[in-house]
């Protein structure tokens, strides 16, 4: 099974099983991914490798009561079919348990590229191998420890029994490198950097190389730091690292549910600076994430979750809407071998009006974190660690690397005394971000 | 399924190796008493790894017919085949191993399917209502249980035939108390290699749930600690930590190729004396260690690996590999956890042996320090070993006494310099990381634990 046709027809057939085992309302959400890899190792090119699987979730409803089955043994189906009733009818009924109907829509355009489907493995191993050549004229202290060229061909496929029918095509080429400089006893960071394109002709290993070689040079030679507090400046990777998973975190309605989100109770509410807006869009092109409808066949739209500072929106799926009694923001996630969670898709931070140098220029005393290594508790805002690739600023300039520098805070805090975001942007995975000045950050030195 | 991965491992030009995965999952999940999740996942396919002109191919199939696993070959030979004129430094060879034959069972006495899903539910439902009646302030909370069972076989043209079952049964409890609009979480999470009696055995559901609300409820009024360097006496859980994010990915063979610090350490004192630090196949000390594995996934026999005795660096984690290149025997660290994942270099059960102090000198013995016990929120270590864990529970430690609980404590540093300061080993030990995954481009059930360590670290807290 290896085309859109066969697997929207197993998905069908999958729903009439469920129902004839006993579900009154089911929906069957199906992936076909054909991945192709090639991975460096020690510098050097490592395995080459080929998978292919279809996999087939079946969510199985009867008098509210849900249960979900998956599996990639499709001459096995009925019983996962079975098994997914069987489930559904030993839980708690719960009354916000309801699948979505169907809503027109214009799918996204440029998803997939039928050019993917001649790459072969020799072309995967290629751009490794442009990669490690990148590294090699940059500097020969350099090494390429890891890194991954990937491309996936998936079909997502979704029907359900309120008369979701849909199918998409999507291919998407990823890659990352994870370099190390080392000289003599000094040995830098590790320094990681990643992209990603749907598109043959968009792929462009060299500068994904060049700046995860570039950044592991730089903190090469790291010297103690300085402790106080005072402003710090979180790289697009350090702001996803500290930031982001807790706005996801309190901007998902299902944790608003649960009680755990306090931004859930905050809508229209200041939250941040005035200058913070955050977005997400699941149809942003040339978007990791993007993708025409979500886990549960809802059309995904673009969404202004904190419009200047002030919290806009949750995100929903069909389960929250219903529980909340707002609509449906399209935010159903996950694949097909787990019931929809919630999720944000390409979430963006908008860019400031000023450089990244700019935010430099007027501190006296401050830290440019360019990797966060540490912890951020999505519910206490309490975030510490390792402050990696970290330079000490000095009268508007850039000092000297440091290592071995502690930043803490807590983000609710710092959000409120955000005092810069540049003009930048970067793909961090899924994500559009820029640089961040924040204020008050704790910087304790070893 | 064997005879058939047999015959075909017969035939082949050049070395294979084989493997049938057939996994089993179940979850149920429960908050605020409603349910999350309750769910059944069922694989099954063959990986093929395939070394030809000194290089690896890889390819999986769900298509386990004859036919199938004969296309999947044919993908793995032609990848590697495709990847040799551009490989630089050729597989010269795999080092001779023993390899696995015959058959591995679960080793215990209460199968996970000898209890149906209404008795998981109903345990399940029960200790969530416990959370939520644990404290007025508990606004959250959760229960869940997941279970992998895994049967796998594992066929090398150089003569593995193994035929494996895993079963992993796992728990685990959140709550979140709330005071004044401000939030604060408590957790805990236990599992086993093993059976449904054997996840509770040594910690009972009630107490799991009892711990969490009581750490959210204590975090709401605990103040920050002052960043800094201090004594610290560390649990068996964040010592399993230390010893399988921070030194455990450190002397993984692959990783030490890539250039980790440990590249030129052999034989040379990285730690106090008082360190002796094992990764084992085995769960030495107490049963049902999460990863415990009697034969890897390139059917070699797994070992205990001493990899730091006396505080000497005596053994890097291998492969087949890796171990001829450092003409070595393998390790038996060869994992996959998915018939879909090529075998890598994974930690199994690692640990620190236990010493001869007992837990109330190691505290006793501090003047102003802390406290600290397990993986809290987030942690990550870099090859050159520095790393950094939130810590679950973080209390002071003042005049020989374990006092006050301080809040978002993280403790960081380069692991080797902890090892060095370590002045007193504690004479108890546990398992703690039975429930965690460990990530490294693939997953991988694994388990860590030891004795309480008395040692310095930096504290990152506030100024």
């Amino acid at each position: 099974m290896n085309n859109e046709t066969q697997l929207r027809e197993r998905c069908r057939e999958a729903l009439e099983l469920t129902k004839h085992h006993g579900a009154a309302e089911v929906e069957i959400f199906a992936q076909t991914s054909h991945a192709i890899s090639a991975d460096i190792e020690k510098h050097d090119l490592q395995t080459s490798s080929s998978q292919q699987e279809t996999m087939i979730g079946v969510r199985a409803m009867v008098n509210q009561q849900v249960g979900f089955a998956c599996t990639n043994v499709l001459d096995e189906l009925e019983a996962t079919c079975a098994d997914a009733v069987k489930l559904a009818k030993a839980s708690p009924k719960d009354e916000n348990n309801v699948l979505p109907t169907p809503v027109a829509f214009e799918p996204v355009a440029d998803l997939y590229d039928p050019k993917a489907e001649s790459f072969s493995v020799s072309d995967a191993v290629q751009q490794t191998i442009r990669m490690i050549e990148t590294a090699d004229s940059i500097d020969s202290r350099l090494i390429l420890g890891g890194g991954t060229f990937a491309v996936n061909l998936q079909t997502r496929c979704i029907v359900n029994s309120n008369r979701i029918d849909l199918a998409e095509n999507s291919s998407l080429f990823t890659y990352y490198a994870l370099a190390t400089a080392k000289d003599g006893e000094k040995v830098s960071n590790m320094a990681f950097r990643f992209d990603a394109s749907h598109s043959v002709d968009g792929i462009d290993v060299v500068p994904v190389a060049t700046r995860a070689c570039q950044d592991a040079l730089g903190s090469l030679g790291a010297v103690r730091g300085e402790s106080f507090v005072g402003p710090v400046i979180l790289s697009p990777s350090a702001v996803q690292a500290v930031l982001v998973s807790l706005v996801a975190f309190q901007l998902n309605a299902k944790n608003a549910v649960r009680g755990s989100s306090r931004w859930g109770k905050l809508l229209g509410e200041t939250v941040a600076h005035s200058s913070l807006t955050v977005t997400d869009n699941g149809r942003m092109p040339g978007g990791v994430a993007t993708e025409s409808f979500d886990r549960e066949g809802m059309p995904h739209r673009e969404l202004t979750l904190i419009d200047s500072g002030k919290t806009a929106a949750l995100m929903h799926n069909a389960y929250t809407a219903v529980a909340m009694h707002v609509a449906n923001t399209s935010h159903g996630s996950g694949s097909a071998r787990s019931t929809p969670g919630i999720g944000a898709t390409n979430l963006s931070i908008e860019p400031g009006e000023v450089s990244k140098d700019e935010l430099i220029g007027d501190i006296k005393q401050g830290l440019l974190v360019n990797r966060f290594s540490g912890s951020s508790n999505p519910i206490s805002g309490d975030f510490s660690g390792v402050a990696k690739a970290a330079y000490l600023i000095k009268d508007g300039k850039l000092d000297r690397p440091v290592s071995g520098t502690l930043i803490a805070g807590n983000v609710f805090e710092v959000l409120q005394n955000l005092s810069g975001i540049s003009s930048e942007t970067e793909r961090v995975f899924t994500a559009i971000l820029p640089f961040l000045r924040l204020e008050g950050v704790s910087v304790t030195a070893e | 399924m064997q005879e058939l991965l047999e015959r075909i491992a017969a035939r082949s030009s050049g070395w294979i190796e084989l493997r049938f995965q057939g996994r089993s999952t179940k979850q149920i999940a429960v908050r605020n008493g409603e349910l999350e999740e309750s769910s059944s996942k069922r694989i099954q396919g063959i990986g093929v790894r395939a070394l030809v002109d000194g290089v690896f191919g890889f390819a999986s199939t769900t298509d386990i017919t004859e036919q199938g696993v004969l296309r999947a070959v044919e993908a793995a030979q032609g990848a590697a085949r495709t990847s040799a004129s551009a490989k630089k430094q050729r597989i010269k060879g795999l080092a001779e191993a023993s390899l696995g034959v015959g058959t591995f069972p679960v080793a215990t006495n209460d199968p996970l399917d000898a209890h149906p899903l209404e008795e998981k539910l109903a345990l399940v439902m029960k200790i969530d209502e416990r959370i939520r009646q644990g404290a007025s302030s508990i606004v959250s909370s959760s229960a869940s249980y997941a279970e992998i069972q895994d049967e796998k076989i594992i066929v090398t043209s150089d003569g593995a035939r193994t035929h494996l079952f895993v079963s992993i049964p796992e728990f685990r409890v959140m709550a979140v108390a709330q005071k004044n609009g401000d939030q604060c979480f408590g957790n805990k999470s236990n599992g086993v290699a093993g059976g449904w009696s054997d996840l509770f055995n040594l910690l009972p559901p009630e107490e799991m749930a009892d711990y969490a609300v009581q750490m959210a409820v204590e975090q709401l009024t605990a103040p920050h600690p002052p960043g800094g360097l201090a004594t610290v006496v560390l649990d068996p859980g964040l010592v399993g930590v230390l010893s399988h994010e921070a030194i455990g990915h450190a002397v993984e063979a692959d990783i030490v190729l890539g250039g980790a610090i440990t590249a030129d350490k052999m034989n040379q004192k990285v730690a106090s004396e008082l360190i002796t630090m094992i990764d084992s196949g085995a769960s030495e000390h107490l049963p049902h260690a999460t990863g415990t594995l009697a034969v890897d996934d390139e059917g070699v026999v797994t070992r205990k690996t001493v990899l730091i005795e006396g505080g000497v660096l005596c053994s890097y984690l291998h492969n087949r590999e890796t171990a001829a290149h450092f003409g070595v025997e393998p390790t038996g660290n060869a994992r996959a956890f998915e018939y879909s994942d090529v075998p890598i270099i994974r930690m199994r059960n690692t640990y620190i042996e236990p010493g001869d102090t007992s837990v109330e000198d190691l505290i006793a013995g501090v003047d102003d320090g802390y406290y600290m016990c397990g993986l809290g929120f987030g942690g990550q270590a870099d090859s050159n070993a520095e790393f950094m864990f939130g810590v679950r529970e973080a209390r002071r430690i003042q005049d020989g006494k374990v006092g006050e609980l301080v809040r978002g404590a993280t403790i960081t540093g380069n692991a080797f310099d902890v090892l060095h300061s370590v002045d007193a080993v504690g004479n108890d030990f546990h398992w703690d990381l039975g429930a965690g995954t460990c990530g490294k481009s693939q997953a991988a059930k694994v388990d860590a634990g030891g004795p309480h360590l008395r040692c310095k670290a930096m504290i990152g807290g506030r100024q």
